[in-house]
C-alpha cells in the first residue's frame, strides 16, 4: 500500500525546493568568476609578433599582410574561448574577460583589427612589425645596427667591414649596398 | 517584410536543426527550457516541425551528408523566416572551417540557399563554444526588442 | 613487447587463424581495426587490429601489411563479428579491399567521387567536391510497413536516420543511415594541427563526453613518448572525468523519464544537474568542452577553497539525488515501460563486443577503470554494477549505481591528492612510436590509437563506444512493439558525434545487415 503512494512525495520534493528560477536578464547571470569569455587585445601592448595565430586552433586570430601593413584580426565568431592566446603571448597584451554576451544580426560587428607598420631593410626585403623589432632589440643583446639588416645585407656589411681594415679599400663589385 | 516581422516579435516558436554538431549547444538549448533559466517565461517553445516554426536554432558545421536536408527543412518554414546560427561552428565554421567534408558556416548555407531561390528574413549569430544558456536567452531577448547590442567593431593602429 | 602492451607481426595467411584464437581462446575482447597509409615510410598501406585481455591488463596489436597497388587483406569478420564496422571504415577511407566479405559503402555521402579516399596521403585536407545537395528517396516496401525516424525528430537530438520495418505493431528489421556527423577530424589533425592543438579538437569530437577524448589522447601521447606527467595532474584529470561521468548519467536519466512521459521527473533530474555544471565551471573555466587539458599535465589548479566547495556540493546533490530516484522508479509507467523491454542476451552481447552499461547490464563484467587502469583510478577502490537481464530497467539500474560510485571516487581522491607541479616543462616527441590507450567513457571504452610524426601525429584513430553498440540494436528492436522503439534506442545512450568523426557517405540506399 505503501508503494502506490511512493510517486506522490514528489509533490513533497517540489515544495521543498521552491522557486529556483533566475529571471535573466533582469538579473544577474549565474556565473563564476573563472569563466573563459571574450578576450580583449590591448593595441598598445602588442607587438604584432603572431604567436597567438600560430597558437589559436580554429584560426580566429589572423594575420593579413600588404606590402607596408601587416593586420592582426580577430574574428569573434570563431573563437572557441580556449585562452591559449594567452598562455602564449610574450607580453602579455591579451586579457580575458568574463562576458558572453556577444549575439548580434550583422556578422561585420564581430572582427577587430589592430594595425602594424612594417619595417624593412634598405634592399628592401624583409618586412616584420617595428614593435616587435625594437622589442627583440630590448631583450636580446643585440643592438640596432644588427637587427636593422636582413641577412644577405648583414654579411655583405660584415665583409665591407673586415676588407676595408684588411686591404685599406672596398673593392667595386662589394660597394653595393 | 518589415511590418510582418515586427508582429512576430510577441512570441517565438523555435525548431531546432542539428546540422552535424558534437552536441554541447544542443543540450544547452535544453538546458534553457528547464527550472533554472526558464525560456517559457518569454513565450518560446520547442516545436516538433519546421512548419510550425518561426525562429530555426541551426547548430554545428553544415556537413555534406546532411546538406540537402538543411535545405529541405529551411524551405519548410513559413516566411517571415529567422534563422539563428548558435556557437562557433554555426557562425564560422569552427574548427572545422575548411575541411573536406563540411560547407563552413551560416556564410556559405545563406549563399547556396540564394542560388536555389529561397529567402531568410533575418540572420542573427551568437558566438560561444558551447553557448551559455544565458547567451540564447540574451538572444531572444534582443529579437524582442529588450535589450541593446553590445559588440562593435574594432579597428585600432599601433603607434 | 613493452610495458603492457604486445606487438605481433603476422604475414597474411595465418590473420584470421591469430584473430580467432585471441577471441575464442584467450577471450580477449575486440576494440578496433586501423588501416595507416604508411607509403611514404616503407611503401605498404598496413592493417592494426587491437584487442584488449581484460584479466592481464594487456594490450594486443596484430599487424599486417598489403602491398601498395591494390591493397588486399583477408577479413576477419566470420570470427569476430564486431569487426564488420571498422573493416568498411578502412576500406571507404583507405582503399583497403578485404577478401572474404561483401562491401558496401559506409561513411562518406552518396555524392563523393569514386576512386578519391580521403584518409590517403596524397589527398589534400580540403579537397570539396561539387556538391548537388539532392536528399534521397525513402525505400518502398509492399508488404512491410516504413516508419522512417529521423533524421530530424523531436525525439532525437542528433541527425541520425532509422528506418523501422513494422508488421501491425512489431518491428521486424531495421536498416540504419547515420554518419551524417562526419566531419573530417582524423585528416584535420594529420595536416593543420600540431600536439598541443588536437586536444581542443579531440574535446569537441562529443559534446557530452568531450573530456575524456582529450584525456585519452593525451595518454596514447605520452605513452609513446614515454612522459612522466606529475601526479598531481593525473588526480586532477581523474576528478574531473568523474564529475563528467555523473554529469552525463544525469542527462540520460531525464531524459529516458521524458520518452517514458515522466516530464517531472526529467525537470528535477536536470535542476539537480544544474550543480554539477556549476561545479565544473568552478574547476575548470567552462560549463562544457572543459579545455584543461594538454600533453604533459593539465592546465587549472583545484585550491583549498575549490576542494572545501566541491565536498559541500556533491554532498547535496548525493541526499537530492537519492531521494529522487526512491520516489521516481516507483512510478508505475515508469515501471511498466522500463522491465522487460529491449533484452539483449549475453551471447550476442559478447560476439558483438558491446561496451559500457549496455554490457554490464547484459552480465559481462567489463570495466576499464579497473581491468586497464590509468590516470589515478589505482589509488581509489570502487565497485562495478552487474545485473543480468539485459532489458532497459537493468541499464537504468546500473547508471544510477554508477553516479552514487562516482560521487564516492572523487571524495576518496580529493582526500589524497598530493602535493606538487601540474605541467611537465620541456619535454621530446620523437618520432614513429605507437601508443594505445582505452579510457572509460561515461558511455564505454574508448579507445585512441596515435602513431607520432614530426610536429603532429601521423595517424590517429579513434574509436568511440557507441560505434560498438549500434549493431547490437538490430537484435534488441526484434519483435518489439513499436512504441517503445524509440526508448530502446535511446536506452544505449547513443552518441553519434562520436560515432560519426569520420565522413560517412552512403550512396545508393542499400539495407546493410546489421551484426
Amino acid at each position: 500500500m505503501k508503494r502506490v503512494f511512493k510517486p506522490v512525495e514528489l509533490i513533497v520534493i517540489a515544495g521543498k525546493t521552491g522557486r529556483v528560477t533566475i529571471k535573466y536578464p533582469f538579473e544577474g547571470p549565474l556565473i563564476s568568476q573563472e569563466f573563459r569569455g571574450l578576450i580583449v587585445i590591448s593595441p598598445e601592448k602588442c607587438i604584432g609578433c603572431g604567436a597567438c595565430v600560430n597558437a589559436c586552433p580554429p584560426n580566429a586570430l589572423e594575420m593579413l599582410e600588404s606590402p607596408d601593413k601587416k593586420i592582426l584580426r580577430y574574428y569573434i565568431g570563431r573563437c572557441i574561448f580556449c585562452w591559449r592566446c594567452i598562455d602564449v603571448c610574450p607580453v602579455g597584451a591579451i586579457k580575458g574577460t568574463t562576458e558572453f554576451e556577444l549575439a548580434t544580426n550583422d556578422f561585420l560587428d564581430l572582427y577587430t583589427y589592430i594595425t602594424h607598420s612594417r619595417a624593412h631593410c634598405t634592399c628592401g626585403t624583409g618586412g616584420e612589425p617595428v614593435r616587435m623589432r625594437r622589442y627583440v632589440i630590448e631583450k636580446a643583446p643585440i643592438v640596432e645596427n644588427y637587427a636593422s639588416k636582413c641577412p644577405d645585407c648583414r654579411k655583405k656589411s660584415l665583409i665591407n667591414a673586415v676588407s676595408l681594415r684588411k686591404v685599406g679599400f672596398v673593392g667595386e663589385e662589394a660597394r653595393t649596398s | 517584410m518589415e511590418k510582418k516581422l515586427e508582429r512576430l516579435k510577441r512570441s517565438i516558436w523555435i525548431f531546432h536543426l542539428n546540422t552535424g554538431s558534437c552536441n554541447a549547444c544542443d543540450i544547452e538549448i535544453l538546458d534553457a527550457l528547464t527550472p533554472f533559466h526558464d525560456a517559457e517565461r518569454f513565450g518560446v517553445k520547442l516545436v516538433a516541425s519546421p512548419r510550425h516554426a518561426d525562429a530555426i536554432l541551426l547548430t554545428g558545421p553544415i556537413t555534406l551528408e546532411s546538406l540537402p536536408k538543411v535545405i529541405n527543412a529551411i524551405e519548410a518554414a513559413p516566411r517571415p523566416r529567422i534563422l539563428i546560427a548558435l556557437g562557433s561552428c554555426a557562425c564560422g565554421g569552427g574548427i572545422w572551417h575548411d575541411t573536406y567534408s563540411t560547407v563552413g558556416g551560416v556564410n556559405s548555407l545563406l549563399k547556396i540557399l540564394k542560388e536555389r531561390g529561397i529567402e531568410v528574413d533575418a540572420v542573427y549569430c551568437v558566438p560561444g563554444c558551447p553557448i551559455r544558456p544565458e547567451a540564447l536567452l540574451y538572444a531572444i531577448a534582443l529579437i524582442k526588442g529588450l535589450v541593446q547590442k553590445k559588440v562593435k567593431p574594432e579597428v585600432a593602429t599601433a603607434e | 613487447m613493452e610495458d603492457n602492451t604486445v606487438y605481433i607481426n603476422a604475414p597474411r595467411e595465418h590473420l584470421v587463424d591469430l584473430a580467432s584464437k585471441l577471441f575464442n581462446d584467450f577471450t580477449c575482447s575486440f576494440r578496433t581495426c586501423i588501416g595507416i597509409d604508411e607509403r611514404p615510410l616503407n611503401g605498404h598501406f598496413s592493417v592494426t587490429h587491437v584487442f584488449t585481455d581484460d584479466r592481464n591488463s594487456l594490450y594486443v596489436l596484430l599487424k599486417t601489411y598489403a602491398e601498395a597497388e591494390a591493397p588486399r587483406i583477408p577479413s576477419i569478420t566470420n570470427v569476430v563479428p564486431a569487426a564488420d564496422w571498422c573493416e568498411m571504415e578502412a576500406h571507404d577511407l583507405l582503399g583497403i579491399e578485404f577478401v572474404g566479405r561483401d562491401h558496401y559503402r559506409l561513411v562518406l555521402p552518396p555524392e563523393w567521387p569514386e576512386g578519391v579516399y580521403p584518409l590517403r596521403k596524397d589527398v589534400p585536407y580540403d579537397y570539396r567536391p561539387r556538391v548537388r545537395g539532392v536528399s534521397e528517396r525513402l525505400s518502398m516496401s509492399t508488404e512491410l510497413g516504413v516508419i522512417p525516424i529521423g533524421p530530424y525528430h523531436p525525439a532525437l537530438h542528433e541527425p541520425e536516420y532509422f528506418e523501422l520495418y513494422v508488421e501491425g505493431e512489431r518491428v521486424v528489421d531495421l536498416k540504419y543511415r547515420g554518419f551524417h556527423v562526419h566531419r573530417g577530424i582524423e585528416k584535420l589533425a594529420e595536416s593543420r594541427m600540431n600536439y598541443q592543438q588536437i586536444n581542443f579538437l579531440a574535446e569537441r569530437i562529443c559534446g557530452i563526453c568531450g573530456f575524456e577524448h582529450s584525456t585519452c589522447y593525451a595518454l596514447a601521447v605520452e605513452k609513446a613518448a614515454k612522459l612522466e606527467v606529475p601526479e598531481r595532474a593525473q588526480y586532477i584529470r581523474s576528478i574531473v572525468l568523474e564529475v563528467e561521468r555523473i554529469h552525463s548519467h544525469l542527462l540520460w536519466l531525464g531524459v529516458a523519464f521524458h520518452f517514458v512521459g515522466y516530464d517531472a521527473g526529467f525537470m528535477h533530474t536536470w535542476r539537480i544537474r544544474e550543480k554539477i555544471m556549476y561545479l565544473a565551471e568552478l574547476l575548470t573555466g567552462s560549463r562544457k568542452t572543459y579545455g584543461i587539458n594538454l600533453v604533459g599535465g593539465v592546465r587549472k589548479d583545484i585550491n583549498e577553497e575549490k576542494k572545501q566547495k566541491t565536498l559541500e556540493v556533491l554532498r547535496e546533490v548525493s541526499s537530492e539525488f537519492k531521494q529522487l530516484v526512491e520516489v521516481a522508479i516507483n512510478v508505475p509507467q515508469v515501471r511498466r515501460r522500463l522491465v522487460g523491454t529491449g533484452t539483449l542476451p549475453k551471447e550476442y552481447a559478447v560476439k558483438l563486443s558491446v561496451e559500457g552499461p549496455v554490457a554490464r547490464a547484459s552480465g559481462i563484467d567489463k570495466d576499464a577503470r579497473r581491468d586497464l587502469p590509468y590516470a589515478a583510478y589505482k589509488y581509489a577502490s570502487f565497485k562495478v554494477p552487474v545485473y543480468g537481464e539485459g532489458d532497459n530497467m537493468a541499464r537504468a539500474l546500473v547508471r544510477v549505481e554508477e553516479i552514487l560510485e562516482s560521487i564516492s571516487i572523487i571524495e576518496q581522491l580529493l582526500d589524497k591528492i598530493p602535493k606538487g607541479p601540474i605541467m611537465l616543462e620541456d619535454f621530446e616527441i620523437p618520432e614513429g612510436r605507437i601508443g594505445v590507450q582505452v579510457v572509460e567513457a561515461p558511455r564505454g571504452g574508448d579507445v585512441h590509437f596515435v602513431m607520432t610524426g614530426r610536429g603532429r601525429p601521423y595517424r590517429w584513430r579513434v574509436r568511440a563506444p557507441t560505434y560498438s553498440n549500434i549493431p547490437a540494436l538490430k537484435i534488441m528492436l526484434k519483435d518489439q512493439p513499436l512504441a517503445d522503439a524509440p526508448l530502446t534506442i535511446a536506452s544505449i545512450d547513443p552518441c553519434f558525434s562520436c560515432t560519426d568523426r569520420v565522413i560517412v557517405v552512403r550512396s545508393d540506399g542499400r539495407i546493410e545487415r546489421l551484426g
